[in-house]
């Protein structure tokens, strides 16, 4: 079948399997920055925005996105420069291994576009559907709360 | 890829259509809410998919009481002003357990009735919360949650399209609560309690478990004697005990009947004192 999508502000018309997910179409698509990781919606490092909201792309039947505007970690950057939510990322060495990260930064940026002033405990509750392989949160948890500052104008360069 | 049999997805223009694909003979066909559900418990033989989203099912309305269309999100039930005002939030304070932020951003209120997981919290607390369905299976009815899960149980399984909740009359509380592992885990064992109040008497109560690990249920039994009583210690304990008793406890690989009866106790017990706490403060 045939559907047709915005992949990071480009408009595609894509051939996909009736059965197949999501993460695979992107993948298929070029878009690696989506990750492989569980496949059953544990643990977060396939997430995308789908009309502006976190999901599993994993989880995700393509053809449910038929119409909507996808958005991937590769599809943050404006104009060469780095999202806030990535820069904090890599400032406050929340990248890690990095195979967590597209996920994360996908989790913060929803979590943000709602919240510009979200509570640790709201930061804990947005990426609670993220696992770190890693296993540390810390860095991650601070690197949400700097590009809040930053995105709220505050810098956050303390 | 994960290869499937499905050959067909389909988004129908209105719910008739979304019936007659369903009830294709010769097909084995699976509805789309968010499609989690659909995906993650797979059935070899589904050969179509039919997706609600072109329905314009997706709402949450606050007139006498509050009315969800089936493909409402999670997230957009806890977005949303009629569910943080219903019953002083305890939709918002289930619901934001429920799974994942990446989950509740696509599941849907229908498809977690049609699903209807014996680990589900949503169903034990819609139970109590005396939910009515509208449903479709040729014409458009209106059924109760109860009388949809045991008319599921013998095969029969309309299009959910709208879940509906009672306006809560004054004196009216309830309570949740659920036992997991970790955090993110479904629950081993789950139960909620809605209750009206007249000073400290109790005029109405439903109780459900669920995770017993069967299909979550309402205990009659119990319900009809806290009806008429104080909610003191004595009777908390006594309609603890009685649940304890009255569930369908068994063993499975994630806890032992008896384990299940003790969380059920304690559970039962938690969600009453809770509404017997906050009666006395409206009090």
């Amino acid at each position: 079948m045939t559907i047709t999508l915005t992949i990071n502000g480009t408009r595609r018309t894509v051939e996909i399997d009736p059965g197949e997910r999501l993460l695979d179409l992107l993948r298929r698509e070029g878009v690696m920055g989506v990750k492989i990781g569980c496949g059953t919606g544990d643990c977060g490092a396939c997430a995308v925005l789908v009309n502006g909201r976190a999901v599993n792309s994993c989880l995700l039947y393509a053809a449910k996105a038929d119409g909507a505007e996808v958005i991937t970690v590769e599809g943050l950057e404006k104009d060469g420069a780095l999202h806030p939510v990535q820069e904090a990322f890599l400032d406050e060495g929340g990248i890690q291994c990095g195979y967590c990260t597209p996920g994360m930064v996908i989790s913060t940026v929803d979590l943000l576009s709602r919240n510009p002033n979200p509570s640790e405990a709201e930061i804990r509750q947005a990426l609670s559907g993220n696992l770190c392989r890693c296993t540390g949160y810390v860095k991650q948890i601070r690197a949400v709360k700097r590009a809040a500052e930053r995105m709220r104008g505050g810098g956050g360069d303390d | 890829m994960i290869p499937t049999a499905i050959r067909d997805y389909v988004r129908p223009a209105s719910v008739e259509e979304a019936w007659t694909i369903l009830t294709e003979p010769g097909k084995t066909v699976r509805v789309v809410g968010g499609g989690i559900d659909v995906h993650l418990f797979r059935v070899p033989d589904v050969t179509a998919l039919v997706d609600l989203t072109a329905l314009d099912l997706s709402y949450v309305r606050g007139e006498d009481g509050i009315a969800i269309g089936a493909t409402t999100t999670f997230t957009e039930i806890l977005e949303s002003a009629p569910a943080a005002d219903y019953l002083d939030g305890i939709l918002l304070e289930v619901l934001e357990q429920v799974a994942s932020p990446l989950q509740r951003n696509q599941g849907t209120i229908g498809g977690t009735l049609g699903s209807a997981h014996p680990w589900s919290d949503v169903i034990p607390l819609l139970l109590v919360l005396d939910a009515e369905l509208t449903v479709f299976d040729g014409e458009l009815r209106t059924t109760s949650l109860v009388q949809m899960l045991t008319d599921r149980a013998s095969g029969v399984r309309p299009l959910i399209t709208e879940v509906r909740l009672p306006a809560a009359p004054a004196g009216a509380d309830c309570a949740f609560a659920a036992f997991t592992a970790t955090g993110f885990d479904v629950a081993i064992l789950n139960c909620a309690v809605y209750a009206e109040l007249e000073g400290e008497r109790c005029t109405a109560a439903r109780v459900a478990v669920g995770g017993t690990p069967a299909l979550a249920t309402r205990l009659a039994g119990i319900e009809e004697r806290l009806v008429g009583e104080a909610l003191d210690e004595v009777s908390i304990e006594r309609a603890a005990d009685l649940a304890g008793e009255a569930i369908d406890a068994r063993d499975d690989r994630r806890a032992t009947a008896e384990y299940r009866r003790t969380l059920t106790r304690a559970g039962v017990a938690r969600c009453l004192r809770r509404i017997a706490a906050r009666g006395g403060e409206v009090r």
